[in-house]
């Protein structure tokens, strides 16, 4: 049991540390962008800064996923869930776990290969910035595998116990709109 | 024949990822996924990747975090206070009283936050007990504050109009700027009707207001200036060409950092809620747009959205008869879906119906709001009304039905804005380009 506990810490240190990383990233947008304008009406310019604001902006939806997850605020259709027996919801639960699961894995595999041969064959940003475009992407990748450990981390606690840990908020989603 | 098979397959899959309550932005990319493997040969794993990724490191995107940020903080400040100070004494005299608070209310928020739920938390917080003290009828206050603030979608800032002007790669401060005239006509008649009820109700009675001199007035609403100073930097400054919507964007969060800050309300434990609140519906929002990308070009290896264009055109409807098409379809999908997920994911097969058509895609994107906003305030899943339920604890169907004449007046909304469409283009076609784009 201590093994599972220490387990259940780390695992909730890791999102979390990963949705405040996401919103460290989006200060940087704020700054880059601040900066660009700066530079702009000085008369300067700050070659690449859209690009870099755009890879920040990977960053701090990648790794803020598995965080929104967890606090409900990433949007479903709830209709069928509300209106089934417990059981039932059980059941779907599991099936939605799964298929978001798989999902989320099967794009971890693809992302690694891509920042893998991004990496290999020294692919260079296509904008002002000339990035080594692995860097960036590596974000990407990163942010998809703390995700799709979140939905494994449910997924098995569905099975388990019956029920994910999520506190379905509607009114955190009710932001989006 | 076998082509029929497989898109009903298709549509099949989206609809039960969709239904059984698969996360929205997963759920795309799963059908997205079935979709590539149907219809092409091409390697599925790798063109999702690079679309989402592209996708997702856009330069456009980042107006999105940036007026989110923006609105959970002014959203923490004293503004709810503020705003029903200074407000109430101008609308005193008027017929219909201070429910007109509510709709200006909801008309000045809403420019500065893209979200009617916010807006509507954040004015009611204050004018739904204040207008219960002085006897207000209980379905008026509710009501016309569930309808107004759907005003939050259409008047700049908009989150929708944002998630709608990247899905078609529209400029997004064009949208905005075009969203001003339709917003502003739309709260217009929000208060006519409250006028009209006002006169002809016979249980309208409330407390009539203490008189006050002009300078009094005044004196309440020198704090509603920043916030007005805010509205005109960042809508200004787009229209005036000098900023893109993302540097608005920037002046927006700095400038309510600003406000907060003088106001007294800003520190460590509100400066992180509403860090962390921004970056949380804006990833929710992210996971949505990369599950659509990918979809949207899955889609068009299906060659549904050309034979539905294609269909749509042997119909030879006029353009009204489209619009009345669209309008109900977009209706239905309301029912089910929220309003930036039903945008997404429509667009795909909608986009080359319109342009087709020869509707102007700024235009649509005003008229797709209006209808969005009235899916906000209908049953089952309008966010608006759950909002509401949990400020007021009324129950459901009171709120609803409180909200049914605001509905209507979308509906007439709808109407004035297909045969008078100048509200929506005039500005954008007279504003100043932006350096850059």
């Amino acid at each position: 049991m201590q093994g599972i506990h220490a387990l259940r810490r780390a695992l909730d240190r890791l999102y979390l540390a990963s949705g405040v990383l996401a919103a460290l990233f989006l200060i940087a947008i704020l700054i880059l962008i601040v900066v660009q304008m700066l530079a702009r009406w000085t008369g300067e310019v700050f070659p690449g800064a859209p690009d870099y604001a755009g890879y920040c902006m990977a960053a701090a939806s990648f790794f803020a996923f598995a965080h929104a997850l967890n606090r409900g605020s990433h949007i479903r259709v709830s209709i069928l869930l509300n209106a089934v027996s417990e059981r039932v919801r059980r059941f779907i639960e599991t099936w939605c776990f799964a298929i978001g699961t798989a999902l989320a894995w099967y794009f971890v595999y693809y992302a690694y290969r891509f920042v893998y041969f991004s990496w290999k064959f020294g692919d260079i940003s296509q904008g002002q910035d000339a990035t080594p475009i692995w860097i960036p992407q590596t974000a990407m990748l990163i942010g998809s595998i703390v995700f799709a450990i979140a939905l494994t981390d449910h997924l098995i606690h569905v099975l388990f116990s019956g029920d994910h840990r999520i506190e379905s908020d509607v009114v955190e989603q009710s932001h989006g709109e | 024949m076998e082509e029929l098979y497989l898109i009903i397959l298709f549509l099949f899959v989206l609809f039960l990822l969709l239904g059984t309550g698969v996360w929205v932005g997963l759920a795309l990319m799963g059908v997205a996924f079935v979709g590539m493997e149907l219809f092409t040969s091409r390697p599925t794993g790798d063109t999702m990747i690079t679309t989402i990724w592209s996708a997702s490191s856009s330069w456009t995107l980042t107006a999105l975090p940036l007026f989110i940020w923006m609105g959970e903080i002014l959203f923490r400040t004293r503004l709810s206070e503020d705003m029903f100070r200074g407000l109430s004494p101008w609308m005193a005299r008027l017929p219909g009283g201070l429910v007109h608070t509510n709709i200006v209310g909801c008309t000045v928020f809403a420019a500065v936050s893209g979200s009617s739920a916010a807006t509507l938390t954040t004015v009611g917080k204050m004018s739904i007990p204040e207008l219960r003290r002085r006897d207000y009828p209980e379905n008026m206050i509710i009501g016309t504050l569930t309808g107004a603030a759907t005003l939050g979608l259409m008047i700049p800032p908009s989150l929708t109009l944002i998630v709608y002007g990247v899905t078609i790669n529209e400029s997004i401060s064009k949208l905005f700027i075009a969203g001003i005239l339709p917003g502003l006509v739309l709260a217009g008649m929000f208060m006519g009707y409250v006028a009209i009820y006002s006169q002809i109700s016979n249980n309208w009675n409330p407390t009539p207001e203490p008189k006050m001199s002009f300078a009094e007035k005044v004196k309440n609403s020198r704090f509603l200036i920043p916030v007005i100073l805010l509205i005109l930097i960042v809508i200004g400054s787009m229209y005036l060409g000098y900023a893109t919507a993302t540097e608005a964007a920037a002046f927006g969060v700095l400038g309510s950092l600003t406000l907060a800050f003088s106001q007294g309300s800003l520190n460590w434990k509100t400066f992180t809620e509403s860090l962390m609140g921004a970056t949380r519906t804006s990833a929710m929002i992210a996971l949505i747009l990369a599950g659509a990308a990918f979809l949207s070009l899955a889609m068009g290896f299906t060659g549904l959205p050309r034979s539905l264009a294609e269909l749509i055109a042997a119909w030879e409807l006029s353009r009204f008869e489209l619009l009345m098409v669209l309008l109900v379809f977009y209706i239905i999908i309301g029912c089910f879906l929220d309003g930036i997920s039903s945008v997404v994911l429509t667009m795909a097969v909608v986009e080359p119906m319109i342009r087709q058509a020869g509707i102007d895609v700024i235009w649509f994107g005003i008229f797709i709001v209006v209808v969005v906003e009235m899916a906000q305030i209908t049953p089952p899943i309008g966010f608006n009304l759950f909002v509401m339920q949990g400020m007021t604890s009324h129950e459901m169907n009171y709120i609803a039905k409180a909200a049914i004449p605001m509905f209507l007046i979308m509906v007439l909304m709808v109407f004035v804005l297909i045969f008078f469409p100048e509200l929506a283009t005039w500005l954008p076609e007279n504003m100043r380009q932006t350096p850059g784009g």
